[in-house]
């Protein structure tokens, strides 16, 4: 299968992936892994654009896309897509285990879309999301609302899941009824 | 010192306007000039004129698909305060192909001077260490070598342009002793052959030019005398020579009095000594007004004398500065890909000396080198 990414910053609680192809990306909220040892699981919270150089600023040049491409080639070139990730859990022993990874994947380790089975697994239980609600620097409600959709899709919109997955969001936010309601009503 | 400037801006459009009436009238006798331009010996550049001074061409259709080669280059100079005495040159290759198959390559690759074959050069007879100038010319030797093979690899006849940054002149080369001076220029002739034989145009481009070829065949024209030999002046006594009041203007004023945006003057040749080694290769040159500024393209001989190829490099070179804002994308890019910075540098002697102590060598740098380094307080 083809790879979605290559890892080019790595920590414990995430990592930045440079896509093959600028402005290709997997989407908001997808379920992706890497092919290191151990495989890490994570959620996309995060696609960035810009130049490669820091240098450099993409400007306008008043053309579309296809004129773009047909024109001014090089830009192409000079411009990166990245998409950043919220490890959910890795895999130990043939089984998913929601923790962290004892060891972030290594740079250069190719980022792949999670199969249906994996999408599954990772979405069972409420751990990725109690994983996106405890985050910090993650846009949280809509990385909620992005995977849970993800989540459902995969499951042909089975009812008693979302139910389920309904009661955990309002044990996390028992606090702030105003929020929870805004993020079930997003949802459905 | 605004008075002053003031003062010279009315001098210098005083000297325009002179200008621009000389080329007139100079253009009704072109040939007389061009005779007389060929004839004289003066103590500066002339341009060769073959057809009236003030023609303005326009910009020929571009063709919907072509391709734009180019390459720079960039080095770190050898360091004698340094633990070893070698030298670094990166080449960029810039692949700019347009249209129905558009796509972009970009890159650079560097390469490491350490042989004592690279390090030294023969120099009228005598072996001389590669300084500054030597190493800048075997660049721009590489620089042509690698536009040359980029264009093999990617262009073809007819709608593919070679574009180098400055000059095709290699006018430094004019002091240099015989052996040198055909070590360098040999092979750079060589690669013209290969462009000839190839039939794709390589072309100079010089931005913001300072020559004053053109505005000196006028001033040969101000010259009373039948033959200007300027070491013969007979006018020295007189209080301003007779060329004297076009003197220190540039020809890229004169062409701003008349060419529009996309069109290029008339070609004329260059009178620099080196190119007398030319041969077929001899390098002509025209201005071309890029809707920005007046800039000065240089072409060989066979491309000027080829009304297809001419037409070509004119339309390319304006689309290629069209697309880069007023300067040729694929030159920019070119610059852009082989640039080395000082931290580059730095880096890279950091890694010499970390190769040299992994292999159990003593790391001699001098003490000026330590001192750099570590500044104290």
């Amino acid at each position: 299968m083809e790879h979605i990414g290559e890892v080019v910053e790595s920590s414990t609680k995430g990592f930045i992936a440079r896509s093959p192809r600028m402005g290709e990306s997997p989407s908001f909220g997808s379920f992706v892994r890497t092919d290191s040892e151990p495989r890490v699981y994570g959620l996309v919270y995060e696609i960035l654009t810009g130049s490669k150089e820091p240098g450099r600023k993409p400007t306008a040049y008043d053309m579309s896309i296809e004129e773009l491409r047909r024109e001014q080639p090089q830009i192409f070139e000079l411009l990166k897509t990245e998409f950043h990730v919220l490890t959910l859990a890795y895999l130990e022993g043939g089984k998913i285990r929601f923790a962290l990874s004892p060891l972030p994947p290594p740079i250069h380790t190719f980022v792949h879309m999670c199969s249906d089975e994996e999408k599954k697994e990772l979405s069972s239980e409420d751990f990725f999301l109690r994983a996106i609600v405890s985050s910090s620097n993650v846009p949280v409600d809509d990385l909620i609302i992005s995977s849970l959709y993800s989540a459902q899709n995969v499951r042909k919109k089975d009812k008693d899941y979302m139910v389920r997955m309904g009661k955990s969001l309002s044990r996390f936010f028992r606090d702030d009824y105003e929020r929870l309601s805004s993020i079930l009503r997003r949802v459905l | 010192m605004i008075e002053e400037r003031k003062g010279r801006s009315d001098e210098l459009a005083e000297k325009i306007r002179t200008a621009r009436r000389e080329l007139d009238a100079q253009s009704r006798e072109w040939e007389k000039l061009s005779e007389k331009v060929e004839l004289s010996k003066t103590s500066w550049l002339v341009a060769g004129i073959s057809s009236p001074l003030d023609m303005a061409h326009s910009l020929p259709d571009r063709p919907p698909d072509y391709t734009a080669v180019s390459s720079d280059g960039s080095q770190i100079f050898p360091d004698r305060h340094e633990a070893l005495p070698c030298y670094l040159i990166n080449i960029s290759s810039i692949v700019l192909e347009y249209g129905a198959r558009a796509r972009a390559s970009l890159g650079s690759s560097p390469v490491l001077f350490h042989n004592d074959e690279d390090r030294f050069t023969t120099w009228g007879g005598k072996k001389i260490p590669a300084d500054t100038e030597v190493i800048s010319l075997k660049r721009t030797l590489m620089e042509f070598g690698r536009i040359l093979e980029l264009a093999r690899e990617n262009g073809g006849s007819g709608k593919t342009i070679a574009l180098s940054d400055g000059t095709l002149i290699l006018w430094r080369l004019e002091a240099a002793p015989a052996d040198f001076k055909s070590e360098m220029l040999n092979p750079f002739l060589a690669i013209m052959n290969e462009f000839k034989n190839l039939k794709i145009p390589v072309a100079g481009y010089i931005s913001f030019p300072g020559s004053t070829d053109v505005i000196n065949a006028l001033r040969v024209g101000l010259c009373p005398e039948k033959v200007s030999y300027c070491n013969q002046c007979p006018y020295t006594d007189l209080p301003e020579l007779p060329c004297a009041p076009i003197e220190g203007l540039t020809d890229r004023f004169l062409f701003s009095t008349f060419l529009k945006p996309g069109e290029i003057s008339s070609v004329f040749r260059s009178s620099s000594r080196i190119l007398e080694m030319y041969g077929e290769h001899r390098i002509c040159f025209f201005y071309m007004n890029t809707g920005e500024e007046i800039v000065r393209v240089e072409i060989p001989e066979w491309v000027a004398e080829n009304d297809q190829l001419l037409k070509l490099t004119h339309t390319l070179v304006f689309d290629q500065a069209k697309k880069g804002g007023g300067y040729p994308i694929a030159i920019a890019e070119a610059h852009e890909q082989a640039v080395v910075k000082g931290k580059d540098r730095d880096f890279f002697f950091d890694l010499i000396r970390e190769a040299l102590v992994r292999s159990d060598f003593t790391v001699a740098v001098s003490r000026k080198g330590l001192s750099k380094r570590m500044p104290g307080v």
